[in-house]
């Protein structure tokens, strides 16, 4: 059977109102606000910081948020009711990731309105696309990963820190080796397609961030559509 | 043609062996009692029918087709479930939740039928409740009505009075029999004994995942009785009274003088029968 907008409509529709009444869910998703806030009274506001708040943004709106309303469905014995529906997974997927990434877009005009930011050229634009993605499977894969609602919160720490605040603790990590790891994390290559843009970049000098990035997507998404097959089982 | 058809069904988890050489035929239209203690292997049947699970061995077959395919869309259309695995939007009203589901199954007309579902639940004067604030035996009479919203052909029931205030499983009774009487084959699970035999037009025993014993309630009853007659007379005194010609005479001379307060033959229930074919109790 085709797909039906309908379907993923009402998943959307009814997950924006259980969300809209989750204020566990929503305190966090307010930290990218507040971070806007606070850095954008700065004059000459560093690339860096722009990319803390996108950044953060995609950790704790867009990852958590997805990973909420999976993790809370599990917890209340619901997540098993829609399998058994006739949405497929495409339709509950879609209408989950739609939520969390109307939220994410929303979140990131606002904050770029308060930091003054503009993201310039059809490369960052890209970059924030494919990042988006990203977060939104890593969001999946934890919901599915996590028990409980509790539990999701717990399991988004390391992303909000790592990929959230990771411009913050760079320079610390700098004098280990891991430094050189961790820029290769999507959040920093994001950065950098920003980075080489300003300078004038084109394809050649960002294209092997843009492949990181779709890397990580694709590995990310295959780990989590494995996962969800094996979900629609009952465990054993 | 069988709705649900189970050769030599088995199931393991790991070493553990959960069914045992399951047999089960269930026509079109029956309410086909599960009976069986915690544990017994009940819930994993459902899911193995419903394609939750893959068997380890034998056959199962659900409409003419493999269980496993039950996952399918068009196949889900058709049944309807109810487990201990099922939950309701806690955030949102009754209402709303069945709208949900409503839309998702493509009922039309999908005002109406939840008019219909609520009424038939004895749920109409609180579908604006958030589902947070139903009692557990509210919880359930919704989840029921989310199960049958769509009409299904075969609805599964996962012990759907378990636990529940006299009013709330009278409430689903109802329902169950309305749904018989349009033609819904119902599959349920239950430990309540008197539930079967109320509702059921077969019962199956299900203990060390095997079926033991199979039949109409009301046959395995008199298969079981012990054949006395217990008679109690207006003076107070009761007999129990063999199917003999002295006894047959006995009680014929107590009607004859107008003494007979009460005559019933003695039926085992279905729990004394189930403790007699497996040795254990229904717990």
């Amino acid at each position: 059977m085709n797909f039906s907008i309908v379907r993923t409509y009402s998943i959307a529709a009814k997950d924006m109102k259980e969300l809209s009444k989750n204020m566990f869910v929503l305190t966090t998703a307010v930290m990218p606000f507040l971070f806007a806030l606070m850095f954008g009274r700065q004059d000459d506001i560093p690339l860096v910081v722009h990319y803390l708040v996108i950044n953060l943004t995609f950790a704790s709106v867009t990852c958590f948020v997805q990973t909420a309303l999976i993790a809370e469905e599990k917890e209340k014995k619901t997540l098993r009711s829609l399998m058994l529906s006739p949405a497929t997974s495409t339709e509950i997927l879609t209408g989950k990731s739609a939520v969390a990434a109307a939220l994410t877009a929303a979140t990131l005009v606002i904050c770029m309105q308060i930091t003054g930011y503009v993201p310039e050229g059809v490369y960052v634009y890209a970059g924030l696309a494919i990042s988006l993605v990203f977060y939104l499977m890593v969001g999946l894969l934890l919901g599915l990963l996590a028990r409980t609602l509790v539990e999701a919160s717990v399991l988004i720490l390391p992303v909000i820190f790592i990929l959230g605040m990771g411009g913050l603790f760079i320079e610390f990590f700098q004098q280990y080796d891991i430094a050189a790891w961790l820029e290769y994390l999507p959040n920093f290559q994001l950065e950098y397609i920003a980075a080489a843009v300003g300078r004038g970049g084109g394809l050649a000098d960002v294209s092997g961030y843009l492949l990181v990035i779709t890397g990580w997507t694709v590995a990310a998404a295959v780990l989590t559509v494995a996962v969800y097959r094996k979900r629609t089982f009952i465990e054993e | 043609m069988s709705i649900i058809y189970m050769h030599q069904v088995s199931k393991y988890f790991g070493q553990e062996k959960a069914l045992d050489g399951l047999d089960v035929e269930i026509g079109s239209g029956e309410i086909y009692g599960f009976l069986g203690p915690s544990g017994a292997g009940k819930t994993t049947t459902i899911h193995l029918l419903t394609g939750q699970m893959p068997i380890t061995d034998g056959e199962a077959e659900v409409f003419g087709k493999p269980a496993l395919q039950m996952k399918r869309r068009e196949n889900l259309q058709r049944i309807g479930i109810m487990t201990e695995a099922s939950g309701l939007y806690q955030r949102l009203t009754v209402q709303e939740n069945l709208a949900l589901f409503a839309k998702l199954y493509g009922v039309k007309q999908p005002k109406k039928r939840i008019d219909e579902v609520l009424e038939l639940t004895g749920m109409q004067g609180d579908h604006k409740k958030l589902a947070s604030k139903l009692s557990k035996g509210m919880t359930q009479r919704v989840l029921f009505a989310r199960a049958v919203l769509h009409e299904p052909e075969l609805l599964f029931l996962d012990e759907p009075t378990a636990a529940l205030d006299p009013a709330s499983s009278s409430r689903i009774h109802r329902g169950l029999k309305e749904m018989r009487e349009r033609g819904t084959t119902i599959f349920l699970t239950t430990h309540d004994m008197q539930e079967a035999e109320t509702l059921c037009d077969r019962v199956a025993f299900l203990d060390d995942g095997r079926v033991q014993l199979s039949d109409k309630p009301k046959l395995l009853r008199q298969a079981y009785a012990d054949g006395t007659i217990s008679v109690e007379l207006k003076d107070g005194s009761a007999y129990s009274l063999q199917q003999t010609k002295d006894d047959a005479a006995k009680l014929a001379d107590w009607i004859g003088s107008g003494r007979v307060a009460e005559v019933k033959t003695n039926l085992p229930t279905l729990g004394d029968i189930f403790i007699q074919t497996t040795g254990r109790e229904l717990v």
